[in-house]
């Protein structure tokens, strides 16, 4: 709206008005990081680095997840599809009459990938020659909506098939003499003509499948006659219909439906994996898998949080997805020296004059002081540090953590195989994914404290038959030898193997000395490897260690955070580059804050009635201190906005009332006044917490009583 | 009419005469019991009649009341079928007598001439022009939508042809009869329940197998029918459980037949196998009659379909090579539904307070949940309100059975807390931050978190939590009632070890 154009506000007529938004050209639209904590010591280019390796690092990762998920999923969509195609032929003989077949989909973890991959599985998408089966199926998909009554619902399911694309063609109804577009009898003839057509016979005609979306939001009034009128035409119409449900307990059908439908219908249930085995399953393949490395590895904190989240209060694939993502880009908008996830800039860019923050920081770490040495040879290093040897190191100290974590990977496999191996023979084993879950071994792991079940491992390995230490030795070997790194391992499962020898004739020396061989070098071996990642250098850049997940993002207190938005909206409010140290901590007066909070605190001060000619007073006074203080200390900090209610007090600010005390200046802060304190006390009703009651006059109830009180 | 249904023969006798004679214009036809094997008696009936050779035709149209849930459907499929007319995809799917440029498809005008027309179109080429009669059956009438029930009920008048309306139905013609007699009274009939002997013969005149093993399935179908009919009198039924039992029954004599023919190979196997001697049949009759009931049990409410419960109750090969002492009856194991178990433990805990928000009334809640700053561990609370009302009066009939009340959301949210306040504090992973002073700070946090109001919204979607109030609704709080019965909310309390026992109000 430029020019003539323009809106007239004041124009009395009209009753709203409509201001387009006009995004700013000048803004930035790239996505950026947030800024870092520690900005100081930031790389130049440092946010659009790091962007770019966390969105590395997070394909990475996410690819892999999806492989790990489709593969979780992939038996209940191969079942599913084949239940379709037989469902008209394998039908028990004898009975009184055809049933409907229905297949119910129990899925409280997939969510919509698993609706996604069923779909593509039942009706190929036209460049996708690979379905599991070649014989096609029609599908007509019903939402809720859809179907709030008979009519609508049945021209649903009659329409989405008679205007598939198919040999047919359209046809070109006469709506008042033509069938009517929801009468079944319209989708018999289209079916009749297609199967002429195509020249189908019984055998190898296509089914026609009504997948119903959130099955339980149907109307089950509606449905129930759904059910009756597509019961009356099969078999001749193969329909078959697919219920999506979220619901985890089976008795929903029988509770909603009568006993009368259900005897038209043959209810075949299907119900996806769930439980924490999956999100363990997750886990351990993304992070804890010897054929896979993640760039950025998860800490212990992370983990439980992940575990807690999925148990207790949302366990569906999407949440551990986000909650992985976002794992990613903390690890990643944190530390400037996450940079380095990849790769390491080249000498020129890390010469400028701009990075030496940066280089200085990670010269810090690489070459910080320990305990141990003395400070001349300490001050010698740091004579010596030239920016190719920074990188050098820098180099290095990625292919040592990289080596050492696939150490711990495998590792970890080892451990696990053992473990296993125990359970197999009848052992008690360490109880994993039994009394324990494995989440919890693997936060152990990660802390390093799992020196007792390691020990525990070899006593239990000492202790074996031959015949047990053969096959475990046996297993071992399989595992190593797939591990080209693990020459050591290899070796030395070999000489063991080795000295056992394979007939029994009296072992009992050479058991006990293989045993005991076996036994120390897995705990040596498990010992070394199954270390803290912390020790290795620069281990912060790959590693998110003992850093807590930013839960409050993601599961807000919704209370909590309303009441402390309001008490301390500064905290909330972007940072302005000038600010100091001593000006982020001090203590925010009350003037200082927006009128919606000043308006608060003094809520929270009153009873539980408030008097709103007292509460705009007390309101006012603040005011009248606010504009005092700006007019004596122009030279004082500028005011920081917060959450935008902030400009219109700028504004305010700026139309201050004249010196000269001139009546109409004070009239006109007198109406501002008014106009801020109602927009204030607007701004609290809208989001609760005052009541209006005809009980006393001028008077307000107070709704929210804060817990510190 | 060669084969009549067993028990139908008065009906089929009278219904025929009537039809093919002087048909009464209005005719009702109940049956409470089995209504299919009714239609399908009609449908042989008129079939038969309609198909006769001589002089006088019948024309007969079927409309399904439930299918034809519009007028325009049932105008449709009576006309379509009067004049046996299909509509043919290639000609769009056209009705019959298009050419004639007559609508009669959206008035029920035009559908009495629409009557008119397909009568004198099929008396066409007869000797006199009304010598044909049509008859319009329309089953489960009691769903028929109301504004049709007159006019059909008088159908014959208002088409002035010769026209029966035949109304089949599982109820009685009393309560839907229209009101101040707009409807003529129909010509009744009453079909009693089938008795046993007439289910029996029906079902084992529909056998179909092997014919040396019909006296075995004459014995099974006997001893199914004694066990099961006094259930239900519906042949379909019967026949349904008959149908999921047979395989099994049958298997150990087929198994048994196999065996002797891999014996003697060289013998004739062209030879049909003999059928199984008398004491086979005690055996196989001790070893299938106790899971007869528990196929009613699980097949009657269609707990499990009849193909696969018969897959799931196969008995193990061979079963009658096993010395009969220690053969164990062939008894179905039924499995536990495990499904409610991975929820989150968050809407578990929820399910459980919205149980007890249903369950107790608003007035308990303090007196159940409250606890004072220091007996926060303690519970202290008598037994229940056990003395209440006892004197006089009527006697106040418990919560439980008289289903779930409405709560709001606040005072679900309430309990929610406190239960866990009790029962859940241990288990969080920041369990006693410092950042939390006061006693049961961490629980407020914790139940007005994001996810707690995800999470029952989504129970709502899964129908485990029921909302009350309309979802447009923005002022006052919302309101749920709890949608699942006692035994899984026990179940989830034992899974979450909270005693429910003190936390109902009455005694359960």
């Amino acid at each position: 709206m430029t020019g003539g154009d323009a809106l007239n506000l004041d124009d009395i007529s009209q009753t709203t008005f409509y201001i387009p938004y006009k995004p700013d050209h000048n803004d930035q639209h790239k996505p950026r990081l947030p800024e870092s904590q520690y900005q100081e010591r930031d790389f130049p280019d440092g946010p659009d680095l790091r962007l770019a390796a966390y969105r590395k690092a997070w394909t990475k990762c996410l690819d892999r997840l999806q492989a790990i998920v489709n593969n979780l999923q992939t038996p209940v969509v191969a079942a599913v599809v084949e239940e379709v195609h037989r469902s008209y032929t394998d039908v028990l003989p004898g009975l009184p009459y055809p049933e409907l077949p229905v297949i119910c989909i129990t899925d409280p973890v997939f969510g919509s990938s698993f609706l996604t991959e069923l779909t593509n599985q039942l009706e190929p998408p036209e460049d996708a020659p690979d379905s599991l089966f070649s014989q096609t199926t029609f599908v007509t998909h019903l939402h809720p909506p859809d179907c709030g009554n008979i009519s609508s619902a049945m021209k649903s399911i009659v329409n989405g098939f008679v205007e598939k694309e198919t040999t047919l063609g359209k046809m070109k109804r006469k709506p008042a003499t033509s069938l009517a577009n929801y009468d079944i009898t319209l989708l018999s003839t289209w079916y009749k003509a297609l199967c002429e057509a195509e020249d189908f016979d019984v055998e190898s005609r296509p089914n026609l499948v009504v997948f119903l979306h959130e099955f339980e939001q149907f109307d089950p009034v509606v449905m129930q006659d759904v059910f009756y009128i597509c019961s009356t035409r099969i078999p001749d119409l193969p329909l078959v219909f697919i219920l999506s449900t979220s619901s985890p307990t089976t008795s929903w059908l029988h509770t909603s439906y009568s006993r009368a439908t259900l005897a038209r219908l043959r209810v075949r249930r299907f119900a996806l994996p769930s439980g924490t085995k999956i999100l363990e399953d997750i886990i351990l393949k993304t992070f804890f898998d010897v054929e896979f490395e993640p760039d950025v590895m998860i800490g212990p904190a992370n983990i439980q949080y992940l575990q807690d989240y999925f148990t207790r209060y949302d366990s569906s694939l999407d949440k551990v997805l986000t909650i992985l993502q976002l794992i990613h880009l903390k690890h990643s908008s944190s530390d400037p020296l996450t940079v380095l996830i990849h790769s390491t800039p080249d000498i020129t860019s890390l010469s400028r004059p701009t990075s030496f923050n940066f280089i200085d920081s990670l010269a810090a770490r690489l070459y910080a002081p320990s305990t141990q040495t003395p400070s001349e040879t300490h001050a010698e290093d740091w004579r010596s540090i030239t920016v190719p040897s920074l990188i050098q190191s820098v180099d290095e100290a990625r292919t040592n953590f990289r080596s050492r974590a696939r150490g711990m990977r495998v590792a970890f496999g080892f451990i696990n195989l053992v473990q296993c191996f125990m359970v197999l023979q009848g052992y008690k084993g360490l109880g994993w994914g039994q009394q324990i879950s494995l989440c919890d071994v693997l936060v152990d792991i990660l802390e390093g404290s799992l020196e007792k079940d390691i020990k525990y491992l070899g006593i239990m390995v000492r202790k074996l038959r031959v015949e047990q230490l053969r096959d475990l030795l046996e297993e071992t070997h399989l595992y190593f030898s797939n591990i080209p790194t693990e020459e050591e391992a290899q070796a030395q499962i070999a000489s063991l193997q080795s000295i056992l020898p394979s007939d029994d004739v009296d072992l009992s020396e050479l058991r006990g000395q293989v045993a005991t061989g076996l036994s120390d070098w897995l705990i040596g071996y498990l010992n070394s490897r199954l270390t803290p990642l912390e020790e290795s250098p620069l281990w912060d850049i790959w590693y998110t260690g003992l850093s807590s997940f930013p839960s409050e993002l993601l599961n807000p207190s919704v209370r909590a955070s309303i009441i402390s938005g309001l008490l301390r909206p500064h905290d909330f409010a972007e940072r302005s580059n000038s600010d100091d140290e001593s000006e982020q901590d001090r203590e925010v007066e009350l003037w200082e804050l927006p009128d919606t909070s000043i308006l608060f605190r003094r809520y929270l001060d009153s009873g539980k009635m408030i008097n709103v000619y007292d509460w705009f007073e007390s309101f006012k006074t603040v005011l009248e201190t606010q504009v005092k203080k700006v007019k004596s200390g122009r030279g004082t900090p500028k005011k920081q906005k917060g959450r935008g209610k902030g400009k219109g007090k700028q504004k305010a600010v700026e139309s201050e009332p004249g010196e000269g005390e001139d009546g109409e200046e004070e009239e006109k802060w007198k109406l501002e006044v008014q106009a801020r304190f109602m927009r204030a006390m607007q701004e609290l009703d809208y989001l609760g917490f005052v009541k209006h009651t005809g009980r006393k006059a001028d008077h307000v109830l107070r709704l929210v009583f804060d817990v510190d009180d | 009419m060669d084969t009549t249904q067993p028990g139908y023969g008065a009906f089929t006798t009278h219904f025929s005469t009537l039809i093919s004679t002087m048909p009464p214009a209005f005719m009702y036809i109940n049956d409470a019991d089995a209504i299919q094997t009714t239609i399908s008696v009609i449908d042989n009936v008129l079939n038969h009649l309609s198909s006769a050779p001589g002089p006088s035709k019948i024309s007969y149209a079927r409309a399904d009341a439930i299918a034809c849930f519009s007028a325009r459907l049932l105008y449709e499929s009576v006309i379509n079928s009067l004049a046996s007319w299909t509509p043919q995809w290639e000609d769009a799917a056209v009705n019959w007598g298009v050419d004639n440029e007559v609508r009669w498809n959206d008035t029920f005008d035009g559908f009495v001439h629409g009557l008119r027309a397909v009568h004198a179109y099929l008396g066409k080429g007869k000797e006199e022009e009304g010598d044909m009669r049509l008859v319009v059956v329309v089953e489960r009438a009691e769903r028929l939508i109301p504004e049709l029930m007159v006019p059909l009920t008088r159908l014959a008048e208002l088409a002035r042809v010769d026209l029966c309306v035949v109304f089949v139905s599982q109820a009685p013609w009393e309560t839907m009869r229209p009101p101040l007699g707009a409807s003529p009274d129909p010509y009744f009939f009453d079909i009693p329940p089938p008795t046993k002997e007439d289910v029996v013969k029906h079902l084992i005149s529909n056998y179909s197998s092997h014919p040396s093993l019909k006296p075995l399935y004459t014995h099974f179908i006997t001893t199914l029918c004694d066990v099961c009919y006094p259930f239900t009198h519906d042949p379909h039924e019967l026949a349904y459980i008959a149908a999921a039992r047979w395989p099994g029954f049958v298997k150990p004599v087929l198994d048994a037949n196999k065996g002797d023919m891999d014996l003697d190979a060289d013998s004739d196997s062209e030879e049909p196998f003999q059928p199984p001697s008398e004491e086979t049949r005690m055996r196989l009759s001790r070893l299938f009659n106790p899971s007869l009931s528990l196929a009613l049990d699980a097949l009657y409410p269609r707990l499990q379909n009849a193909t696969d419960w018969a897959k799931a109750n196969e008995p193990p090969p061979n079963l009658l090579d096993n010395p009969p002492t220690t053969t164990k009856t062939a008894v179905p194991s039924d499995e536990k539904d495990a499904g409610i178990t991975c929820l989150p433990r968050l809407s578990k805990f929820i399910l459980l307070a919205s149980f007890l928000a249903s369950t107790n009334p608003p007035k308990s809640d303090l007196r159940i949940f409250g606890r004072g700053l220091d007996e926060k561990k303690k519970r202290k609370r008598r037994a229940s309100g056990k003395s209440t009302n006892t004197k006089g009066g009527v006697t106040k009939v418990a919560q439980r059975l008289l289903g779930p009340t409405s709560f709001t959301l606040d005072r679900m949210l309430a309990i929610l807390g406190a239960l866990l306040e009790e029962n859940d504090v241990d288990s969080r992973i920041h369990a006693h931050a410092s950042e939390f002073s006061i006693p049961g700070e961490e629980t407020d946090m914790e139940i007005s978190r994001v996810a707690v109001y995800a999470a029952i919204t989504e129970l709502t979607s899964m129908r485990l939590l029921t909302r009350t109030s309309a979802v447009d609704r923005l002022d006052g709080p919302p309101t749920y009632r709890a949608a699942m019965g006692y035994e899984m909310t026990v179940s989830l309390a034992r899974e979450l070890d909270v005693s429910l026992g003190d936390l109902f109000w009455e005694v359960m």
